[in-house]
């Protein structure tokens, strides 16, 4: 008999709930450790605190020197720096340093002093799955990895045979299946501020006051007055995507972030609490 | 993907609601049996007291249930069914532990947010306590998905963290 199975487990800082329907009740529990096992892979090999992940070992290694990392820390490294790219840096992995100097994260074990200059444009890719940072940088996945993580378990899903099937890692989620999914959006706790239908794709959450503790974005590129978004919750067609694009529409210049939207494929809905109203970007109509 | 936005946009966002939003994932029997499957008994044990609980830096009137899982003579390991409160969520979470105190696994049994900070009126919390997936409260079932806001699993962590100092001092000279 067909069943729906839903349940939750703590990993990367947050709750991961997975729901999904179409297998039997020991094939989907088979399938719901399998997934969760590939959240706990992702968040081993892209921890900033645990001295065994990928993270760990790019910044205990000398500067310039060639690092392997495993397929998917590079799969994620490879995608944010496209995503730096597009964003003019409004996005940006590199932001270790300052999570750091904040006190958002603890200092690292590392061979080098992090240079104030390093972007995404020293991160050099020069093999597959090889890493090489050109000057030395601390890297924080915090803005995309948990968006991988949500990909990753779908795809496991999936490949179990599940017909519908959701993860939502701390606002950060992904339907796969035709069967539009009900999701509510919300900028704080406890209230539900928009609802949106969503089949095959994802969405993800982030809000101004976040991001300012996270320091996920550049200094200072966080713009303020009226037209700010408080909070902005991204559609794409990948949850890495979506997590890490919700970091460009809080703070690109408008111009900017649409066409990043764009170009991935995604679409943004803003949450102005200046003016209490919700306004669309990087929708092609 | 295909995306929908069902509220028009343009217009002041005073649709907004509050709700409570309540799941439950499993039942304690449930939790029992994923974590050992082979087990034949779940032999519950007394409760940690006040001065154990003290001592681990609990709040008054912490009560984790604590049970053997055996299988005849053999001891399998530890469920610990417990509950943490932060602002506005209550969960209830057990943590399933090898012979050796090296966690198997820990899974969301109920989660539920709330606005008003009702949780902390202890008859608030009690009425979830020994509920079965037949008494669950009904609270906005409609609300699945939630996107933006959530809450950080900080005080679960901290709660595992007890769990296994509790462990050591309660549970390790038992196995």
């Amino acid at each position: 008999m067909d069943t729906m199975l839903r349940r939750a487990r703590p990993w990367l800082g947050t709750l991961v709930e997975m729901r999904l329907e179409g297998l039997n009740p020991a094939s989907a529990a088979m399938a719901l450790d399998a997934a969760f096992a590939e959240v706990a892979a992702v968040h081993r090999c892209m921890s900033f605190h645990d001295a065994d992940s990928d993270l760990s070992r790019l910044h205990r290694a000398d500067v310039g020197s060639v690092v392997t990392v495993d397929a998917r820390t590079y799969e994620v490294l490879r995608c944010a720096v496209q995503v730096a790219a597009m964003s003019e840096g409004s996005f940006d992995p590199c932001v270790g340093a300052r999570a750091v100097a904040h006190g958002a994260l603890p200092r690292p074990r590392s061979a080098f002093v992090p240079d104030p200059a390093a972007s995404w444009h020293d991160i050099e890719f020069p093999d597959v799955d090889r890493v090489r940072l050109r000057r030395g940088l601390w890297l924080d996945l915090g803005g995309i990895a948990k968006g991988y993580a949500v990909d990753r378990a779908i795809g496991i899903l999936r490949a179990a045979g599940a017909v519908q099937a959701i993860v939502n890692a701390g606002g950060d989620l992904r339907v796969a299946g035709t069967r539009a999914e009900r999701v509510h959006l919300r900028i704080h706790p406890g209230e539900v501020a928009h609802t949106i239908e969503l089949s095959d794709g994802a969405i993800a959450s982030s809000t101004s006051s976040s991001i300012l503790r996270t320091t996920q974005t550049t200094d200072g590129a966080l713009a303020s007055g009226e037209d700010t978004a408080t909070g902005v919750s991204v559609a794409a067609p990948s949850c890495m995507l979506a997590d890490a694009l919700t970091k460009v529409a809080l703070v690109a210049q408008p111009r900017v972030a649409a066409r990043a939207l764009a170009a991935f494929g995604a679409q943004a809905l803003c949450y102005h609490a200046a003016h209490g109203r919700w306004c669309e970007l990087g929708v092609t109509a | 993907m295909q995306v929908r936005w069902l509220i028009p946009l343009g217009t002041t966002a005073a649709a907004i609601a509050q709700i409570a939003y309540a799941t439950q994932y499993m039942t304690v029997q449930q939790a029992q049996q994923a974590a050992f499957a082979g087990a034949s008994e779940f032999r519950a044990l007394p409760s940690p007291d006040a001065t154990q609980a003290a001592a681990l830096g609990a709040a008054p009137g912490w009560s984790p249930r604590i049970f053997a899982a055996r299988a005849g003579d053999k001891l399998l390991g530890w469920l610990i069914v417990d509950q943490v409160i932060g602002k506005s969520e209550l969960i209830t979470y057990a943590l399933a532990l090898d012979p050796a105190g090296t966690v198997i696994s820990v899974e969301v049994l109920d989660y539920r947010e709330s606005h008003g900070g009702e949780i902390r009126i202890p008859a608030w919390r009690e009425q979830f306590v020994g509920k079965t997936a037949a008494d669950a409260v009904a609270l906005n079932s409609d609300i699945r998905n939630i996107s933006g806001a959530t809450l950080s699993c900080r005080h679960l962590t901290e709660g595992v963290q007890r769990l296994l100092k509790l462990y050591k001092v309660a549970l390790q000279v038992q196995a």
